[in-house]
């Protein structure tokens, strides 16, 4: 099927397969359609059909409230083409630059489900084939029986790699989590679709600026990856690293013993600290833990308590429940007066 | 032009915004900027997000969805924002907030900068339409008689070269003025198509009579006859631009 995708600077034309999404196959094709979450919750990728049929499999998505379905608008990340279209988008469309990491839909095998806390279980994937990704970014994972992806961002950063590591948090009523928490399920071995990798927020050396990382619970995930990708580089040689890492309680905090070493990497750069929601800091943990720092409060309140006077040449990643990437959001631009296009995050609501 | 109380100026913080009722469905952000006030489209020009959900420290709003932001003193786009905001002028008088019906001329960006005599002169001369879905204004190769400015609804825009059609079209939004070539002369025939997407209410103004008001007014004239042709330039170098 012929897509032809009307932007607002200008037209891009594309092929894609029988079934295959709108979204994905402009992706592939190198054309850097508008999408946060491409697991139909947020609605940026809405398009507005001017001619042709598509299909939509999942019509109750969450991401329809931001539609005018009367009008012909649809998600391009849930809908494929059943002849040729032409959709137009109200966004400007640009090509992606060589070298982005395109992404294409793939399969993998589990090869390994640990438990990091009661509710956060860290998966690993083979993927059928090596896989290139940027720090940051997430995949689109679809278990047998349950239908469309959802995103996890990976957790480790390789080049052409077949490993994928991802942080699962068990979500009430989420059909992922249920098979994969349930000790009946058998989980390794199981084959699982890929697609990807997705997301802008992602971070290179090339930004040449002071990173902060404001992650809540399994939104940490990215952030592992991104200071995997620093550690590679040896980036906190030169340029500073402040990561803030919200959890309920000390049983709920994992990668500990991970997040220390890099610490310990970057001893004068780098600091790291947990924040603790519900929980008073305990002299034990602050002994058990030498690398890190312990503050008691919400993770936005404890970030912007410690960042003051600290924000020149930053760049910050979000990643967490929705509430608290979007506390962390006002504070960035309401008190540091950091601007938007140094805020980085995928909106997943 | 009509003056609507939308409200007091005690019901909007200090360096606050809130959203209020204009009347007839209308919902405007109201925002306060020192000792001024201005008016708004309540939701964000991107997805029709409630503007007043989002960030305001009394100089810049932000749209907490995307982080589009905008200047509060004229709506301008800042920083990601691709689109401005729609602007309504407001008249503070004994601690209420008037909204006055606004001028889509004024929102035209080929008429920005025009003498308010002017404008009411292009005001005077133009035909208000409305216009159901599907309905084709002109076509290419139809005589050029008119210019029209999009007051609300949905054009799409198709721009066509010799036999050849672009592949692109273009949904012109609000304040878009479109039909151009009936200001210049030696082009009697459409060389683009216009077709309502939706209902669309329009400005109609007779080529030959706005050269008339521009020609009374030769510093705006030059103005709009400056702008108008870099944006045929930008329709040259960018085919399919508009």
């Amino acid at each position: 099927m012929k897509i032809q995708v009307n932007a607002r600077n200008r037209a891009f034309q594309f092929e894609a397969q029988d079934k295959e999404q709108v979204l994905f196959s402009g992706l592939r094709s190198g054309i850097d359609l508008p999408y946060e979450c491409a697991t139909g919750t947020c609605g940026t990728c809405k398009a507005k059909l001017i001619e042709g049929k598509i299909y939509d499999p999942w019509p109750e998505a969450p991401g329809h409230r931001y539609l005018k379905r009367e009008q012909g608008e649809f998600l391009m990340c849930q809908c494929a083409a059943r002849t040729d279209i032409t959709v137009e988008v109200g966004n400007f469309v640009y090509s992606m630059n060589p070298g982005a990491c395109l992404p294409r839909s793939e399969f993998g095998v589990i090869r390994g489900a640990t438990r990091l806390t009661h509710d956060v279980i860290g998966l690993k994937i083979e993927a059928d084939t090596p896989q290139d990704f940027d720090a940051g970014q997430f995949m689109g994972l679809a278990i047998p029986g349950v239908p469309g992806y959802r995103g996890y961002s990976m957790v480790n950063f390789e080049r052409r790699t077949r490993r994928l590591e991802f942080v699962i948090k068990k979500k009430p009523d989420g059909r992922i989590s249920e098979w994969l928490f349930n000790p009946a399920s058998t989980v390794e071995g199981t084959a699982v679709g890929l697609i990807g990798p997705l997301g802008h927020a992602t971070f290179f050396p090339g930004l040449a600026r002071n990173i902060l990382c404001i992650a809540g619970g399994s939104g940490i995930a990215g952030m592992m990856a991104i200071l995997a990708r620093g550690l590679q580089e040896r980036y906190f040689d030169q340029y500073k690293g402040f990561v803030f890492f919200g959890v309920r309680t000390m049983a709920d905090a994992f990668y500990l013993e991970e997040l220390s070493r890099f610490r310990q990497a970057f001893e004068r750069n780098l600091r790291i600290v947990v924040a603790l929601s519900d929980e008073d800091v305990t002299p034990e943990c602050r002994q058990q833990h030498p690398a890190l720092e312990f503050e008691k409060g919400m993770v936005h309140e404890v970030a912007a308590r410690l960042m003051k006077g600290q924000y020149q040449n930053v760049r910050a990643y979000l990643a967490g429940p929705p509430p608290a990437v979007d506390a962390a959001i006002r504070t960035l631009i309401v008190e540091a007066k950091l601007t938007t296009d140094n805020i980085a995050y995928d909106k997943f609501s | 032009m009509t003056r609507t109380p939308i409200c007091l100026t005690s019901d909007i913080p200090s360096n606050g915004m809130k959203e209020c009722e204009a009347g007839g469905g209308l919902k405007l952000l109201i925002a306060n900027s020192g000792d001024d006030y201005f008016a708004y489209q309540a939701v964000c020009p991107h997805q029709d997000v409630p503007l007043c959900e989002g960030l305001y420290d009394g100089s810049v709003l932000t749209c907490h969805q995307h982080l589009w932001q905008w200047d509060i003193r004229t709506g301008a786009a800042i920083g990601l924002a691709e689109a401005p905001l729609g602007f309504y002028e407001v008249k503070v008088e004994d601690g209420k907030v008037y909204v006055l019906a606004p001028s889509v001329l004024k929102l035209a960006a080929l008429f920005a900068g025009l003498s308010e005599a002017t404008l009411a002169e292009l005001e005077r001369i133009a035909v208000r339409e409305t216009v159901t879905a599907g309905v084709a204004l002109y076509r290419i190769g139809d005589p050029t008689e008119d210019i029209y400015v999009l007051v609300s609804g949905r054009v799409n825009f198709v721009i066509g070269r010799e036999e050849r059609t672009t592949a692109a079209g273009f949904a012109l939004k609000k304040g878009e003025v479109f039909g151009w070539n009936a200001l210049l002369d030696q082009y009697p025939h459409r060389i683009a198509a216009a077709t309502c997407l939706e209902e669309s209410t329009l400005l109609r103004i007779n080529g030959r009579q706005m050269i008339r008001v521009l020609e009374a007014d030769p510093a705006g004239g030059f103005l709009v006859m400056r702008r108008l042709s870099s944006q045929i330039n930008r329709y040259l170098v960018t085919s399919g631009a508009k």
